[in-house]
Parts: structure tokens; sequence; C-alpha cells
């Protein structure tokens, strides 16, 4: 029963391969040039030559959204990986630190974390300028105060766990305490949140772009995508409902990937 | 519970004067010069004489240091300075914009926890099914960018159904779909979160316990479930009304609604550093208040923080 | 070349308006997308009404400030054509005509204008217009603390401003200048109250004095501005459509940036007109009962992408030529633009009568294109296809405005950027936000840039391709983009802004724009695109002949 996989994984793992597939080699599932221009062909509905439908230059958009699977993968999980690191740095260290660490370390994420988010994002940009680096080191930034809250809400919670105070009265070092039993713990809603995180920062990268901060055009980028058809979204609907659902689809794959890993090692344990 | 409480507004002054210098010294590595800023806008051209005028009415001949210390000094006084485009108070004009946004975003957190808690309880254990589409409805929820959901809002149920106003007029009418647009992405989030709690609680020993002594699956669901699934809930809320307030800059911008994210977007885009700054300021004096009530709620919440 | 034809109609049309004033405005017009700034709206049969309020909902910037004297871009414009008024104004054939000012002369030398005032005219605080008034305004325009950019480079040669008698006033200028009544018309130079003036900016930004058909009431900062009628106005311009107070009573002024719920509040009926109105929106309103079009081109220069000629490899006139060859525009107007926008081979709008249309110099050839940047030694491909010299690939940067550039135009851009690439042009377009791109060109990061200029008259030729707009004003921000500097062209816009003979000074202008153009300096889209749409309740609406805003003295509402 364990080891079986459930149809929900079966889906989510076949989405996340198809994904896969679409990043790594684009060029098998569409032979179409992502940016190649056909202005007679503009504004075309979906159809048996275009599966998707084609944008306002006559792009074909089913290519683009397959060769938009690199570029928001990329910047889906690199964002994660700078917002959770940012996010595990301060928040474990002001968990499980002592007061004052944990006082000095709080201040100093707060300082970071009181601006809104958007905002660290806008003049990280204004700074820096737009583009897919910036706003992914922007998104990056931005996301970091959710996670940290809540890193450092759990290990606090699971630091006051009957099985640290054990391990308390046991003597174990701080350092094998935080390997041993508080990471462990701590980490199951970071897994939560991480895959949560990447179809988040897809989703933060489109906003950006929709401020006009984002990829830059004509770049095949779901987001980007997303904003540059919502001009049109009163008569061309398939230029935004398509790489939504490619967003959704990459979101909910990896969340629900996540969910059944965490599930698994949660039952392993017990 | 005093003596914390004093440390907690200590450390908030501390981080409003660390917010005020980051900010003060970050808007100034954007490129572009603040006297134009001044005289800015589109198809201006700034004469010599009107750019020397303005560096010298607002201090921007001098040296770094002394303009710092200057703004400092101002802000003590509770003087945020004059807006460069706007020519008025900054601190006026934030509390204009401030009661709009406030409105919006209390709104829609109280919208997002009751659609995430309200989803979580029905939905969580409460057969395979339920618990799939209760959790889809939450990916698919988290996973929709706010100026996407404003459009199709629009589009349905303005120009469609014609049931709701396109844009922010006053009163109630004109505030459904600017919150509904902040609360669905929010409650998705909140939502898992929520989830994850509540399963956990609901398989735990004291809600077995709970169930031998007869207690109804109901009452368990609703009255110890409701504890644990709030716990992380509470804990986002800080988080959730930053994250309120960058949704609020683009759903402002969308529904045309008066307030402090379309203030502070306007005001990045055209360098008026005194307004970034007094809403940073009030955004992080906001964000501080409501992580002070939160910590408290989570320490009624759960002891077991209280009495460490 | 169209703009004989466009002329041609447009001023027919307003003869016959002007005429026979709103009555036979209302049964005559009903051409759709006209491009002569009438609007296309189907009439009613009944007459028209007073009373009632307008909402008007704006996509540009809030302005800072609704005084158009201090800074000066077209929000303002559009607003304060609302509440102020100029000396003198435009009517549809281009002549000027009376306003505030009901007569002038000029000196024989040309150094000297004396202008006769109405004396009839009061400003809505009570005081009255006077020729000590004009000097006031003038004076307001030319104070540094006033930080006017556009009024004060339209007043820039008026050295001293006499008051002849209390309704008679002479402007005595440094040189002659031939677009001085041109300048005077636009918005930007318009009459203050100096009683208003007189107060702090900042009371003055937030409730402007003037002589208009309606009054700044109050200003909700991010919100709206309201406007209420002036019930004692007594001075349209000459081409207006009826005297006395404006029709309806009010309007309310709101700012709503995004363009989708722009369109969505004015077919919801929350809004009666929208500018800034995006080329679908036009074309899927052409089929919809309810809501018209009013398509006012602006004045002064075309849309057009500059070529920085002052490096490489646009300092090569081969590069320009090939670049221009290859790129493929007109397929691109058609699509994104729904029939909105036609094609331009000018450097100036189609409005203005001295435009150069030259579309021969524009004919697509990728062969020749080919030829031209083998011979400028681009003769080299690498991997990608593009063309190297010397280790470095042909790349051109193109700062793109996110906030002046709509994004059918910034899809034209990308369209540009795929057809040059056969040729092996590569364009790095660098979409951002207005500070940051007056940032970019300052630091001259750019070989390719699109600015838009407004400007009553071909006097903005001057300011866009004279050497002496290279040098960067002290905020880094110079006019002439493409960087042209060829003493010849100097030569006849110096002589063209100062010759009173008017067929000489079209001649003078023909042969500078002629220069320019056939050094592929230019590569011009179209006019600037100002197009509003509003409900058909909306009767009476035009556009103000001198820069394109709209103005609602006429206007009634039919509900």
């Amino acid at each position: 029963m364990k080891s079986k996989l459930r149809p929900g994984e079966i889906v989510a793992i076949a989405t996340l391969a198809l994904l896969a597939v679409a990043a790594i080699a684009p060029g098998l599932l569409s032979t179409l040039d992502p940016l190649g221009i056909d202005p007679g062909q503009a504004f075309r509905p979906p159809s048996a030559g275009h599966w998707f439908g084609t944008d306002e230059s006559g792009r074909d958009i089913y290519t683009r959204v397959i060769h938009g699977a690199r570029a928001s993968l990329i910047i889906g999980v690199v964002a994660t990986v700078i917002g959770i690191g940012l996010a595990l740095l301060l928040g474990v260290a002001a968990g499980i630190g002592g007061r004052g660490t944990d006082f000095a370390l709080t201040r100093v994420s707060e300082v970071l974390f009181a601006l809104p988010g958007l905002l660290l994002a806008l003049v990280f940009i204004a700074i820096a300028g737009p583009g897919i680096a910036t706003s992914t080191i922007a998104v990056g930034l931005a996301t970091a105060p959710g996670y940290a809250r809540i890193i450092r809400s759990q290990v606090r919670a699971i630091r006051g766990a009957p099985y640290v105070e054990a391990a308390i009265v046991l003597g174990r070092a701080p350092g094998h305490r935080l390997t041993r039993t508080i990471l462990p713990n701590a980490i199951a809603p970071v897994f939560v949140l991480a895959t949560l995180g990447v179809g988040q920062a897809i989703v933060w990268a489109s906003s950006l772009s929709y401020l006009g901060l984002g990829a830059v055009p004509p770049a095949a980028e779901w987001g980007a995508m997303l904003a540059a058809g919502r001009t049109y979204i009163g008569t061309a609907w398939w230029m935004t409902v398509f790489p939504g659902i490619a967003i959704v689809l990459a979101a909910g794959a990896a969340t629900a990937l996540g969910r059944s890993l965490q599930n698994r090692t949660r039952q392993v344990n017990r | 519970m005093l003596r914390w409480l004093g440390l907690r507004i200590a450390g908030g002054v501390f981080v409003l004067w660390a917010v005020a210098t980051l900010i003060f010294f970050a808007l100034r590595l954007i490129p572009g010069d603040p006297a134009q800023a001044i005289l800015g806008g589109p198809g201006s051209q700034a004469s010599p004489e009107a750019l020397a005028q303005v560096r010298l009415d607002y201090g921007l001949d001098q040296p770094l240091a002394a303009q710092y210390f200057g703004a400092l000094g101002r802000l003590l006084r509770g003087d945020l300075g004059t807006s460069y485009a706007l020519k008025t108070d900054v601190g006026a004009l934030i509390l204009d914009q401030f009661w709009g946004t406030l409105v919006l975003t209390l709104a829609a957190l109280a919208a997002a926890w009751i659609f995430a808690l309200g989803l979580a309880l029905w939905t969580t254990r409460g057969g395979w099914l339920s618990d799939r589409v209760g959790s889809g409805m939450e990916i698919m929820a988290a996973a929709v960018p706010h100026f996407w959901l404003a459009s199709v809002f629009i589009i349905v149920f303005s120009s469609w159904l014609g049931w709701l106003p396109a844009i922010s007029v006053p009163g109630p009418i004109g505030l459904v779909l600017p919150v509904l647009t902040l609360a669905i992405p929010l409650a998705g989030f909140l939502g898992q979160v929520m989830r994850e709690s509540l399963a956990d609680a609901l398989e735990s020993p004291f809600a077995l316990s709970a169930r031998a002594r007869g207690e109804s699956e109901t009452g368990v669901r609703w009255y110890h479930g409701i504890r644990h699934a709030a716990l992380p809930g509470i804990s986002l809320s800080g988080w959730a009304f930053g994250a309120l307030l960058s949704g609020a800059v683009v759903v402002e911008t969308v529904f045309a609604r008066p307030g402090l994210g379309r203030t502070l977007l306007n005001a990045v885009t055209i360098r008026d550093i005194p307004v970034v700054t007094g809403v940073a300021l009030v955004s992080a004096l906001a964000f501080i208040l409501v992580t002070v009530v939160t910590d408290l709620v989570d320490r009624i919440a759960d002891p077991r923080l209280g009495t460490s | 070349m169209t703009l004989s034809t466009t002329k041609l109609r447009s001023s027919t049309l307003s003869a016959l308006a002007l005429g026979a004033g709103i009555a036979l405005m209302t049964a005559g017009c009903s051409a759709q997308t006209s491009g002569d700034g009438t609007s296309s709206a189907p009439t009613s049969d009944a007459g028209p009404v007073a009373g009632g309020t307008l909402v008007y909902a704006s996509g540009d910037a809030e302005p800072t400030c609704l005084d158009p004297h201090v800074g000066g871009n077209y929000p303002q414009a559009l607003i304060s054509t609302q509440y102020l008024e100029s000396l003198v104004s435009k009517n549809t054939a281009g002549e000027i005509i009376p306003w505030l000012a009901t007569t002038w002369t000029e000196d024989a030398d040309g150094l000297g204008w004396e202008f006769a005032l109405r004396d009839d005219v009061t400003f809505t605080d009570g005081t009255p217009f006077d020729a000590a008034a004009v000097a006031a305004n003038i004076a307001h325009l030319k104070d540094p603390n006033t930080a006017s950019s556009t009024g004060y480079l339209a007043v820039g040669k008026v050295k001293e401003v006499v008051a002849v008698d209390d309704h008679t006033v002479r402007l005595e200028l440094s040189t002659p200048d031939s677009a001085l009544l041109d300048s005077l018309s636009q918005p930007w130079v318009a009459i203050e109250s100096p009683t208003a003036l007189k107060r702090s900016q900042e009371e003055n930004c937030a409730s402007p004095v003037g002589t208009g058909p309606f009054i700044v009431d109050t200003w909700v900062k991010q919100d709206k501005v309201a406007l209420v009628q002036n019930k004692d106005y007594n001075s349209p311009p000459a081409d207006a459509g009826h005297t006395g107070a404006a029709l309806i009573d009010r309007i309310e002024w709101r700012f709503i940036p995004d363009s989708a719920s722009r369109y969505a509040a004015l077919q919801a009926g929350q809004v009666d007109v929208i500018d800034n109105a995006q080329p679908d929106t036009i074309a899927a309103a052409a089929d919809k009962n309810g809501i018209a079009e009013l398509n006012a081109p602006r004045p002064g220069a075309a849309n057009r992408i500059e070529l920085n000629s002052s490096k490489a490899p646009f300092d090569d006139v081969k590069v320009r030529e090939a670049f221009i060859r290859a790129a493929i525009v007109n397929d691109g107007i058609n699509s994104l633009f729904f029939g909105t926008a036609e094609r331009s081979y000018s450097l100036l709008s189609s409005v203005e009568a001295l435009g150069l249309s030259t579309p021969e110099y524009f004919d697509t050839d990728l062969a020749q294109a080919n030829n031209l940047l083998d011979a400028a030694g681009w003769a080299e491909h690498d991997a990608d296809g593009y063309r190297v010299k010397g280790g470095e690939r042909l790349s051109l940067t193109f700062p793109v405005s996110t906030n002046q550039s709509i994004p059918a135009e910034q899809s034209l851009f990308q369209q540009i950027q795929a057809t040059v690439k056969a040729a092996g042009f590569e364009v790095v377009l660098e979409p951002m936000d207005l500070s940051s791109w007056y940032g970019a060109l300052a630091a001259h990061e750019y070989n390719l840039v699109s600015a838009p200029y407004t400007k009553v008259g071909p006097d903005v030729l001057r300011i866009l391709y004279h050497s002496a707009s290279i040098t960067p004003a002290p905020s880094g921000y110079f006019a002439n983009l493409a960087q042209v500097n060829d003493p010849e062209v100097d030569a006849l816009l110096d002589e063209a802004s100062q010759v009173t003979d008017p067929a000489k000074r079209a001649e003078l202008y023909e042969n500078a724009q002629r220069l320019v153009l056939s050094q592929f300096y230019v590569l011009p889209l179209y006019d600037q695109q100002n197009h509003y749409l509003h409900s058909t309740a909306v009767q009476g609406l035009r556009a103000m002949p001198t820069v394109s805003t709209p103005t609602f003295y006429d206007v009634w509402l039919d509900r």
C-alpha cells in the first residue's frame, strides 16, 4: 500500500515529467518557432493548425506555452530557493537560538520583512532594472517574509514540544537537537511552503510583468504571456487562458507531489 | 507579559528607524535625478534655472549625511516631508489614502479567513473526494494572479452580467470585487496550511479521546480542530497583511480605487522619494502592530509558547 | 499622399459644423473614425438639453498639479482645457483664430507683437482679464520658482511684456519667432487669474483659476477632480458651437490607469468618456450600440523610431538604411491596430499642414538591406545568425517606456525586432518605467528609441532635429534623440523659425524634412494616437484643433 503510487500522484508526476520534457527539450513537443511572427495570422482562435490559437503577433501560443516551461520553472524554482534559503537562515536561527539571538534576528528579519514584499521588489527592480534575473531575485526577496514567519513559529512550537524538552533533559548538544529533533519536524511545513512557493513565485513574477517590470518580451514566459494577453481579454480569451492553465497545472502538480512526499515521510516516521 | 510587550515596543521603534534608514539609502541607489523627478513628467523638459531652484528648495544640493539627518530629525517630529510630485504634506496624503486601503485589506483578510477555515473544516478528512476537491480548490486559488482574477471578475460580473461596478464606487457594493480578488488567492494559501494542521489535529490523541468520550464528529471538528487549524493561520496573518498590501497595489490599479497601493506604485515609478519612504514607514508600522497582536494571540492559542 | 484628402474632408466638415452650429453638426456628421477631431456618434433628433454630470475616465497618470504652467504635460492639458483659456486658438483648417485676444499685429522686423484683448471677460474669482493679467502670466511662466517646462519654452523668445493700455498688450521678442502664435495657442500657455497666481504654488496647483467654461471645484487626490459649470462664461473661442455657459452642470474627472477596466466601466455605463482607448476595444466598440469614437491625432511629431546616429553602428548611414529597409512595419500596424492607425511616412503629424510624406524612403527590401550591411563591413554571421564585425555583434539597444508605448506599440516593436533579424540585426528590447527610460537616454544607452513630442506647428522640427537640441539640459534630457548633427539642417530650421513669408517658411521646412528623412535618421510609424470612446449620450463632443484635447463646452447629455 505504502509503496504503491496513488492515482493522484501518478497524475502529478506525469504532469511534472511533461513539464520537465518541455523545459529540457521543447523541440520534441513543438517544431514551431516560439518567436516566429506572422502578423497575417494574429488573434486566431484555437484551431487544428494552432491548438491554443495565436497571439497579437501571430505567434503560436501552444509553442510558446511549451517553450515557456523552462523560463517559468527556472523563475519559480530559483526564486523559491532564494526566498526559502533566506527564510531558513533567519527563521531557524531565531527559532533555536536563545532569547537574545531570537530577539536580535527577529528584529533583523522584521526590518527586511516589515516592508511589503512588492515594495521590496519594486525598489529592487528600480535599482537593478527589469528583466528575468532581477525579477526572480526580487520575487525571492519579496516572498521570504512569509516563509520566515512560519518557519520561526514552527521551530519555536517544536522547541516547546515534549520530545525536545526530553532531548534537553537528556543533555543533547544544541547541534544535535537541531539536526535530530527540530529540523526534521520543522522541515515538513517547509516542504509544503516550497512546493506552493514555486507556483506562487511564477504568479508573483507575472504580477511584476503586468506592472511592466518582469520578463522582457517577446521571451516566452507564462507570466509575461498572461500579462500581455490581459490587454486583449475581452477579444482574445485564449491568450490568457492557456498560459494561466499552465501556471495552475505546474503549481498544482508541484504542490500535490510535495504533499504526498510529506505524508509518506510522516507515515514512515510513525 | 509586560516586559515582553515593552521589549516588543522598543524593537518596533528600532525596526522603524532601520526601515527609514534602509529606504533612505536604497532609494538613492536608484538611477535618476530627484530634481528631474520633482519637475518631471512625460514630455517635460526642465530648464537649468528650474532645476537649480528645485535643488535649493528641497535641499538636494546638501551632502547626503546632512540630508539623512535632516530627514531623520523631521521624522522624529512626525513630519514625513513634502511629496516631490504632489507638492503636499506626505503625512496628510498617506492619512487620506490609508483608510481606503485599510478597509480593503481588513475585509479581504476576514473574507480569506472565512473561506479558508470554512473550506478546511468542511472538507478535511471528510472522505476521499471532498478532501481532494477542497485541496484542489485551494491549490488553484493560490495559483491565480490578482490582476488576472480581477480581469475575469470585471468581464463576467460587470461587462456580461452587469451586476457589479467595474471600477470602485463609494459604499460596500464597490468593495465586493476588489475584496474577492484579494481574498481568494490568500484563502488558497491560508487554507493549505490550515488543512495540514487540521488533519494532524483530527488524528491526534486528544481528538481520539474526545471521540472516545462520545463527542460528536462535528463537535471535535469545530471545537478542537479550529484551534489547531487557526494556529498557523494566525501566525501567517502578519505576513498575510503585508501580502495584502502588495496585492492592493495591483487591485487598486485595476479597480481604480484610491489607496496606499496605488500611491506607492506611482511614487516608485516617478521616484517620489518622500512618498515611498512614508508609505514604507506606515506599512512597517502596521506590520509591527499586526505582528505584536498575532504573537499575542499565538501565545494565548498555544500555551506552550506562553510558558516558555 | 493621404494627408491632403484627410485635410480636405476635415475642413469641409468643420465648415459645415461652424456655419450652422450644433444643430447642423448633430444632423450632418455620420462618418466613422474620420480622424478629423469630430466624433462619430450617431446623432439625436432632440435638440441640446442643459444639465447633468459627465464622468470622464483618464488612462494617463494623474497630474501632480492642475496648473499646466507648472511642468506642462499632456494629462495637464487634457483637464485644463476645461477651465483655462489661451490668447488664441486654432481652427481645423490650421488657421489661428481669436480667443481671449481679438486681433493682433506683428511689427515689420518681427521683434514686436501687439494683441488687442477682450474687455468683457472676468476670471472666475472676479479678477478682470486685462493686459496686466497677460503680463503676470508670462512672468509666472518665466519664473524659475514655477518650474515650467513646456510653457517656458513656448515663451522663450519673449523678452518683455508691455501693457499699452488696459486691453492692449505688446510682446517684445529677442529674435523673430514665426511660431509665436502657434505657441501661444497651446494650453500650457493659458491665462490664469493674476490674483490666484499670487497664492502659494500648492494652492494654485490644487485650484487654478481661469476664464474657462468650468471651474475646479474639488480634487480628491488619487481619485477624482470635480469641475462645475461657470455660469457667467462668455469667452468661447471663435470656432465653438454655441455661446454663453456650458450645457452640462458638472464633470467628474477620474483616473483609471488600467485600460481593460476603463473600457469595462464605459460599457457598464459608469463613465461617459474614456481616453487612451486601445485598438482592439475601438474595433470592438464599432460594432456596439451606445459607444462612439472620437479620433483626434495629436499635432507635432508623428510617432516614430529614432536611430541614434551618434554612435556605432548607426553612425554609418548604410546601416541606418539597412535597418529601415529590413523592418516590416505595415503588416504589424494593420493587425495590431485594427485599422485605427494609418502608416506615416512623415516626421510630422498628419494634422500639420507643412508635413512632408516620403514613402519612397521606406520601401522594405531585405536584399538591399543585406547588400548595404555587407558594404558597411558587417559581412560575417555568428552562430545565432546575427551579423558581426571585428568580433562585435550587430546589436541594437532599444529602451521602451511602458508608460508611453501602449501594448500594441510594444508588440509592433517586437515584430520589428523579429523582421530585422532576417538581415542579421539583433534588437534588445528593454521595457522600463519612465524615470529609468529618461535615465537610459541621458546616459546615451540606446541605439533605437521612440519618444512622443506634442507641440503645435512645424517648429517642433527645430526642437527635435536641430543640433542645439543634442546638448542636454542639466537634467540630462535632450530632444534630438536621433542626434542629427547637420549644419545644413540647422541652417534651414533656424531660418524657417524667423521668416515671415509663409511660402518661404513652408519651403524651408520641406527641405529640412527631406534632408532628415533621406539620411534615414527616423522610421516613422503613425500619428500620435489619441482615441476617445464615449457613450452616444454624449453629444457635441469635439477635440480642440490646437493639441487635440477634447472640450466639453458644447457637450450635452442625451440620456
